[in-house]
Formats: structure tokens, sequence, C-alpha cells
């Protein structure tokens, strides 16, 4: 009984994660990603909210590298007057934060049934 | 097959993806003229490619709905279709109407054929997407009514379900809001708001709820979750796509002579929009995850998961990009509508026509799945097709952005066809991404031929009849 309600409180707490992640990645930035590392202090290792908490901060910290430091790359080479630049940079803007989001949306699917990202 | 009037929905897809066919060789056409402004000139002017391209699309879809509705109603409401003649009669009405419409347009000049079709009694021509002569349009009003008719029958005297009460909103919702393009005021702003209650109201209003009734019925089939829990997740998305796209109206009100207002509630309501597709992809990922069968038809679950994300992608994302008055102010009308409008239509709804075809058509061919070779050539068609519809939505947008810069925003403005050259290359690598969807497109029908040993339910017994 004790293994059933620690199970569901992991999935909750997965599940919380990984939608912290989303938000973090859609309409509530910074604040989610606060949430989503208090999620990570409370998880032990090797348990499926740790896992989620883990994925959600390394999605996160890998979609602010990709979108804004190349975006801000993209600006600083093409030159920020240049109608170039932002054809590059409003067009690959959009299309990697949607993988983003459509990539955290897949994972809160998983954390819902307790599952890893690929099982 | 559970029920014989079912089969009606087979001659309905065979039209469907004919007329689709035509519509892409148009939008091939159509590339090219943007770069060779006289290829094809005076057989076929851009004027009338560009309508014959986008008159088969909605053409094409209204059958592929209608195909649809045959196949899926008489199985949820548990009965023979209430009569399946008019059905048919109602097929070849509107195929040769459709048929000669569009002759029509290849053949006489646009006037020409306002004169012929008498459009001076009841002027409703010359409108983007509704160029079809009055007469034309009674006849699809005609076809609507019985269509809406025999489905409400059988509906409303057999099982009723939520999938087919949504259907059957979204589908009177489809015939109501046609009944705005015999409006056709002399007051050009109020001429927009009315041709708006259609084109809007159709595409981000009830054929939402046609789509989600689609993609709910194929994926109950392919996945065995329970009913009830995609009854709900389909009662939360129409209401969010109601809610959102009818005030959403007000994002196409920005800039032509329509109140200040419009812009607050345009905005504010529309960038509510992605909401629906938001949760449909975020459903058709939770169901698929959550499958208790592994359905032989893999290929229609992935149409399926890809009308999901597809149409987040194009209505959802695409839309929002332009849909705030501060931005649209710049983008109105730009070659970025033009990105918006290609993959929302595929992702919204060619998609979903093409995954419940590509669910019901080896049922109607007397087997549970296609075989497992023409299943790879299918997902073959479905990653060509979407693929170069990304890229083609990428050059378009790449085009549109570099358009506004140009043309609206620099402070020594272009005029319009020299931008037009600036964005030469943007036309060309589109032009390039459609002829690969063109081959898509031609796996797709091939798929179809392709033989091989038949798939069957894994670790089960279960029937055709049972499963279907």
């Amino acid at each position: 009984m004790k293994s059933v309600k620690t199970d569901e409180l992991q999935i909750k707490r997965a599940s919380d994660a990984a939608l912290a992640s989303l938000l973090n990645l859609t309409i509530l930035p910074v604040i989610s990603f606060i949430a989503l590392l208090l999620i990570h202090r409370k998880t032990q290792a090797d348990t499926i909210d740790h896992y989620h908490a883990v994925l959600g901060v390394k999605i996160n910290v890998i979609a602010a590298v990709v979108l804004f430091l190349v975006s801000a790359l993209m600006i600083l080479l093409g030159g920020f007057d240049s109608p170039w630049t932002w054809v590059y940079v409003i067009s690959y803007f959009t299309i990697v934060h949607t993988i983003f989001i459509v990539f955290a949306l897949w994972a809160l699917v998983r954390a819902w049934s307790g599952d890893r990202l690929w099982s | 097959m559970k029920y014989e009037s079912q089969s009606i929905a087979k001659l309905y897809f065979i039209a469907a993806i004919g007329l689709f066919v035509g519509q892409i060789l148009f939008g091939v056409i159509l590339g090219l003229q943007y770069v060779i402004g006289d290829f094809l000139f005076p057989e076929i002017p851009f004027n009338v490619a560009r309508m014959v391209h986008t008159n088969l699309l909605i053409v094409w879809l209204l059958f592929g709905f209608m195909g649809a509705a045959y196949f899926l109603v008489p199985e949820e409401s548990e009965r023979e279709l209430y009569a399946p003649w008019l059905a048919k009669l109602m097929f070849w009405i509107f195929l040769v109407a459709g048929a000669l419409t569009i002759l029509g347009y290849l053949l006489v000049p646009y006037a020409t054929l306002a004169e012929i079709t008498m459009n001076d009694l009841l002027p409703t021509m010359g409108r983007e997407f509704l160029e079809q002569p009055t007469i034309t349009k009674i006849g699809i009003v005609v076809v609507l009514l019985a269509f809406i008719f025999n489905i409400g029958m059988t509906i409303l005297t057999g099982r009723k379900t939520v999938i087919t009460l949504v259907l059957l909103t979204g589908l009177v919702g489809l015939a109501v809001f046609f009944l705005f393009s015999f409006y056709n005021p002399h007051n050009l702003v109020l001429d927009k708001y009315f041709w708006w209650f259609v084109v809007h109201l159709w595409v981000e209003g009830v054929w939402e709820l046609i789509m989600a009734s689609l993609l709910a019925y194929v994926l109950i089939k392919v996945t065995g979750v329970d009913r009830e829990v995609i009854e709900k997740w389909l009662y939360i998305i129409i209401a969010m796509a109601l809610i959102s796209g009818i005030i959403g109206t007000g994002h196409h009100f920005f800039w032509i002579g329509a109140p200040d207002y419009w812009q607050w509630l345009g905005s504010v309501f529309s960038a509510l929009e992605p909401i629906p597709f938001f949760m449909m992809t975020l459903f058709a990922f939770n169901v698929v995850n959550k499958r208790r069968r592994d359905h032989p038809n893999k290929a229609a679950t992935l149409w399926a998961l890809g009308t999901a994300v597809m149409a987040f992608l194009g209505a959802g994302v695409w839309g929002f990009l332009h849909t705030l008055a501060p931005v649209n102010f710049y983008t109105h009308g730009t070659q970025i509508t033009a990105a918006h409008g290609h993959m929302a239509f595929y992702g919204a709804y060619v998609m979903v026509v093409l995954t419940i075809i590509s669910y019901s058509m080896p049922i109607m061919r007397g087997r549970e799945a296609a075989n497992a070779r023409a299943q790879v050539v299918e997902m073959w068609s479905f990653w060509l097709m979407t693929v170069s519809m990304v890229f083609i939505t990428l050059f378009l947008t790449g085009a549109g952005i570099l358009q506004v810069y140009l043309q609206r925003y620099s402070e020594d403005p272009m005029s319009f066809m020299a931008t037009q050259e600036k964005v030469e290359i943007f036309y060309w690598m589109r032009e390039g991404a459609g002829l690969i969807f063109l081959i898509g497109l031609i796996l797709y029908i091939i798929s179809f031929f392709v033989k091989g040993e038949d798939v069957k339910m894994l670790g089960s017994s279960v029937s055709i009849e049972e499963t279907s």
C-alpha cells in the first residue's frame, strides 16, 4: 500500500515537473523554471519524478542556449539592420521553439503515465 | 465494415484524392508563375490558376468531410445510412457541378462566366475563395442540405454519441455560414465582414469541430482508449475552439476600415486560438501513449498524430505569429499570411481527411489495414508531403519577413513589384519544395496499389468487423 502511494506521489511530482517545463517554454517563463528547480530538489535519484525534473531542466537549458544564444549570434554576425538577419532569426526562432514545445508536450504525456521518455 | 452503406464513402474519397491532385498541379503551376510571370499565359493566367488552386482545395476537402461522415456516422449510430441513394445522387451532382465550375474558370473569361451564369440576378461572384458562380453556390447549398438531412436523420434515429453530435454541429455550421456568401453588400467593409463570416467561421470555427470529431473517432479505433476519456477531451477542445475562434474573427478586421475596438478584441481572442490546437496535440499524444491495442494500421496512427502536431504548428503557431494587431500592422496580406495558410490548411484539414481515408479505405476494401509494404509507401508519402510543407511554409515565411522589411518597415520603402523581385529566391525554393510535395502525393496514390501480405492485429483474434 505504501509503495502505491509513493508511486502516485512520484507520478504527480513527475507530472508537475513536466508541466513546469512546458510552462517555462510557453506562457510562464522564469517563474516556472524556478518551480521546476524546487520540484527537482524534492526528488531522489533513480525515481521517475527525478527523471522528469532533470529532463525538464535539460530541455529548458538547451532551449535557452539554442534559442537565445544562436539568435543573438545571428544578430551579431548578420547585423541588426540587415533584413536577412531577421529572415533567419524569426524563422529559426519560431520553428525551433515549436519543436521544443512539442517535445515538452510528449514529456508531459509520458510523465502522466509514469513513464520515461522512451521505453 | 459493419454497415454496407459505409462504402459510399469510397466514392467521395476517390473524388477527393483526384481533386487533391488537381489542386497540387495548379499549385506547382502557380509557384512557377511567381517566378516566370508569363508561364502558360494566356492559356492559364495567374488569377485563374490561383482561383482553381484554392477552389479545388475547398471542394476536395468538402468531399473528404462528406465521405468521412458517410463512413463514420452509420457505425457510430449503429444503423445503416438513412438514404444511401441520396448520398450517391448528391455525389454525382456535386462532382459534375464542381467539374463544370472548374472548367468554366479555365475555358471562359471570368466576366463571361458571370454573365452566362446570370450572376447579375443575384451577384455573389468575385470574392476570394467564393468565386463560384451563384448557380454553383445554390448547388452547393442543395447538396449540403441533402447531406445534412441524410446524416442528421441517421444520427437522430440511431445511437447518439458525442462524436456524431459534434460532427453534426460542425456540418450544420458549415452549411449555415456558407449562406453569408449570398449577401454581397456594396460597402467594402461590410462586404469583408460577411466574407469573413464564411471563410473565418469555417476554418477557425466549425471546421475545427469536424476535425476534432474525425480525429477522436480514428483515435478511438486505433488506440482502443475508452470513449469516455476521448469525449471529455473533445468537449474541452471544441469549447476552446469556439470561445477563441468566434470573436477571433476580429483579427481579419484590422486596417480595413472597421472600428478600432476590433484591434483589441481580435488580438486578445486570437491569441487564445492556438489553445485548442495545443490541446489537440496533447490529446492525441495522450491517447496514443495510453493505447490499449496495437492496431495494424500504423499509417493511420501516424497521420492522426501528424494532424495534431501540424495543425498546432500551422494554425496555432503560424497563426499567432502575425495575429496581434501591432504585428499585423506590418504583416497584413504579405507572404506571411500565405505561409500560415499553407501549413494551417495542410495540417488541420488535409491531414485529417487523409487520416480517415488511411483508416477507412483498407476496411472498405475488406481488410483491417493495408499490407505492410503499402503502409511503408504511405508513410514515405506522409513524410515527403509533411516535410516539404514545413519547407514551403519556412520559405514563404522568409519571403514574408523580407517583404515586410523592404516594403513596409524600411525608411525608404520599395514598391510591391520591386520587392517581389527581391524575394524571388524564396519563390524558387518554395517551387522545389512544392515539387517534392507532388512526389509525396504520387507516392500516396501508389500506396493504394502496392501488393503484399495482409497484416492482422497482433496477439488478437479480433475480426475486421469487430475492430471497424
